[in-house]
């Protein structure tokens, strides 16, 4: 019967072409806006870290002076969002959490000594060795750098699979070296890409600005005195502060008082290691206090990969506003639909008479044409995928490159779009069917 | 075949209940041809929509072959309908834009048998009324006399034991009315019980029993009663 109901449908929508285009086209845009939302949204709030979820927390201390606040460098929860060099050196003393990273993120020009490569300004993450265990991220070649590196100027690099094939062709090139600024480092290691949309490891930077190709080791940082290509922010009060004139004294300066320009993640799998962690942190925090390096009372926050994203917003309330908006056009668009629809199907009546006479029962009419408002559907489904592309294309014109690069529809929206479609001429549908399904067979046969 | 006692029918709008039919008692048996006459307005039209299961009745009871309809659900009434009752109007009522053969098809996809078994059935019942070569045609593309044979054709498909038709030739002229009626009366001659209401006296003669219906009552008692 299915299949005949389907040819009925067919054929219903091609003698009315202009009312069931109508109709078609309305679900579509409504469909493709709302889908163009969701896709954006469904972007924005992808966590690419998910499965750590239970496992690793960013940190954020109450460390910001008792100054006028700037809320500019603090999260929702009132925290800075990133961490001092001094205090961070002090966390990772800590053997608690399975993994502890602090990290950075800097930039070089990045070349070669035989030049085959044009020579290019990259985003480089120095951080300490931890992170391709605590975010997971495989060797494909070598392995990280030593302890020592975290701590001494080793001049050492990591690189992402992208990279060494732009710069190697792919090859194994564990041994060879690549320059920095000039100056030469040993590669030790190359990883798999770790490229999270958003990039929820650093979200300092936007949305996506937080991933790069080329890792260094934390022990860099005097040698190189090395400021964050990013974010950094001091509170120094006080009276009697001296900034120091020395180049090297000043880099000291920085490093041991109250500027924050540090991500902190904690592999902390089970709830012992976490209280113990907060212990250690509670305990420093104390002490620090003691001597003024601290101001304000105690606070902390440990957050996982998604309340990290939220956290930092990078699901903005426009994004929801205007999703709930879409999905509003979608409805208006839907009650359109169900007026073309009963417009048509009321004009069918007297075809559902004779049927009835021909002993069709209510229910055979009802699926006729309700099934009938599903093809409308699918046909809409399919074409508001084709609009929604066009919508999405639109928004990457509108956005920044590092955004653009990730708005695109996956499997999950489009099957998303289809059913969305097929549900709202199925709603849309219902009503008329019913309508035309209730009426006396008599009384329509009367009408012809 | 047909048994119907007390039949009561209100038509109730806001204002006025009109009484389509009251106390309308009638018994058709198996292979009768009956004819219905009656003013405009009487009740016959009403009277072969209840007999033909598309129409509700407020009182009295009916019986079609043995079966009593009352407190039948929808699906159930739809599937009595579909197997037993053919229909023929008066505006022939064929789907205009579904061709001859599919038009006949549609009783058949509602009984649910096979591709061939439906097809053997349609090419059965054009044969019958004579339109084999127009199974491709529209309905717009025959005349009037051509439709109404399609509509017959339709009726027959299902092999149903009782046709009803609510005046078969009112839109045809005279030479295709006759058409009509032979073929009707050839029908009836095979085995189907017949009830058709007509404005023809003469077609109406020509049946083996004429019943009429004034306000909503068959008049003619001695008639009613010489079952
Ligand atoms: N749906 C309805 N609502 C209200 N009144 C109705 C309805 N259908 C029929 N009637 C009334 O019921 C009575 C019988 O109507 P019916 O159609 O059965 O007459 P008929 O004998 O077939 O007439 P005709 O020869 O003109 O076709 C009429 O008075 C008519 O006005
Ligand atoms: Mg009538």
């Amino acid at each position: 019967m299915f299949a005949y109901y389907m040819h009925l449908a067919w054929r219903s929508v091609k003698r009315t072409p202009v009312i069931s285009s109508l109709m078609i086209l309305t679900l579509a845009v409504g469909v493709a806006v709302s889908m163009t939302m969701v896709t954006l949204q469904h972007v924005m709030s992808n966590n690419g870290l998910a499965e750590q979820n239970n496992r690793i927390y960013a940190l954020q201390l109450n460390s910001a002076s008792t100054g006028p606040a700037s809320s500019t460098n603090t999260l929702k929860n009132g925290l800075p969002y990133l961490l001092s060099y001094r205090t961070a050196m002090a966390l990772l003393d800590s053997n608690i959490p399975e993994h502890q990273i602090a990290m950075h993120r800097w930039a070089a020009a990045v070349s070669l000594q035989d030049n085959r490569v044009k020579p290019s300004k990259e985003v480089i993450r120095v951080t300490t060795k931890d992170f391709f265990a605590l975010f997971g991220v495989p060797f494909i070649y070598g392995k990280v750098w030593d302890k020592q590196a975290d701590y001494d100027a080793q001049y050492q690099v990591v690189l992402d699979r992208p990279t060494n094939e732009r710069l190697f062709n792919g090859e194994n090139s564990v041994g060879r070296s690549i320059q920095l600024n000039g100056k030469p480092y040993q590669i030790v290691g190359i990883v798999e890409e770790f490229a999270p949309q958003p990039s929820v490891q650093d979200l300092s930077q936007g949305a996506f600005g937080g991933n790069a190709g080329i890792y260094l080791p934390f022990g860099l940082h005097r040698a190189l005195s090395m400021m964050p290509y990013g974010t950094m922010s001091c509170s120094i009060t006080g009276d009697n502060i001296q900034f120091p004139t020395d180049p090297v004294e000043q880099y000291n300066f920085i490093l041991q008082n109250r500027c924050f320009w540090l991500q902190y993640w904690a592999e902390l799998p089970t709830a012992q290691s976490k209280t113990a962690f907060v212990d250690y942190v509670t305990g420093y925090y104390e002490e620090q206090r003691k001597n003024d390096f601290f101001e304000r009372e105690f606070k902390y926050a440990l957050s996982t990969p998604s309340e990290w994203l939220e956290l930092n917003g990078v699901v903005s309330n426009d994004t929801r506003v205007m999703t709930w908006m879409a999905l509003t056009f979608l409805v208006v668009c839907i009650i359109n639909s169900i007026a073309l629809l009963l417009a048509k199907l009321l004009r069918q009546s007297s075809e559902a008479g004779v049927r009835r006479a021909l002993g069709a029962s209510r229910s055979a009419i009802f699926s006729q044409n309700l099934l009938e408002s599903g093809l409308i559907g699918i046909l809409g489904g399919v074409l508001g995928i084709g609009f929604s592309q066009l919508g999405l294309g639109f928004v990457r014109m509108l956005v920044s490159r590092d955004e653009a690069q990730v708005v695109y529809s996956d499997a999950y929206t489009i099957a998303i779009t289809v059913l969305l479609a097929l549900l709202a001429s199925m709603l849309a549908g219902c009503y008329p069917a019913w309508r035309i399904s209730k009426t006396s067979p008599a009384q329509s046969l009367k009408s012809q | 075949m047909l048994k119907m006692e007390h039949i009561a029918k209100v038509f109730r709008t806001d204002t006025v209940a009109t009484h389509a039919l009251r106390d309308f008692s009638l018994h058709v048996k198996a292979g009768e041809f009956v004819s219905v006459t009656g003013p405009s307005g009487a009740g016959k039209t009403t009277f072969l929509n209840i007999a033909g299961l598309l129409e509700p009745f407020d009182g009295g009871s009916y019986q079609l072959d043995g079966i009593s309809v009352h407190g039948l659900s929808d699906s159930q009434r739809s599937k009595l309908r579909n197997e037993k009752i053919g229909f023929i109007f008066q505006g022939f009522n064929l789907i205009p834009d579904l061709n001859i053969f599919d038009n006949v098809d549609v009783p058949l996809r509602y009984r649910g048998f096979g591709r061939a078994e439906r097809k053997r059935r349609i090419e059965d019942a054009l044969a019958k009324v004579g339109l084999s070569a127009r199974a491709k045609h529209l309905p717009s593309q025959l005349s009037g006399g051509q439709q109404q044979r399609a509509a017959i054709a339709r009726a027959l498909a299902g092999e149903p034991a009782f046709l009803l038709a609510d005046e078969p030739t009112g839109n045809l002229d005279t030479t295709m009315a006759r058409q009509v009626m032979e073929l009707l009366e050839q029908i009836n001659s095979q085995g189907t019980t017949i009830v058709m209401v007509t404005h023809d006296p003469e077609l109406a003669r020509r049946a083996q029993r004429n019943i009429q219906i004034v306000d909503g009552e068959v008049a003619d008692l001695t008639l009613r009663q010489a079952v």
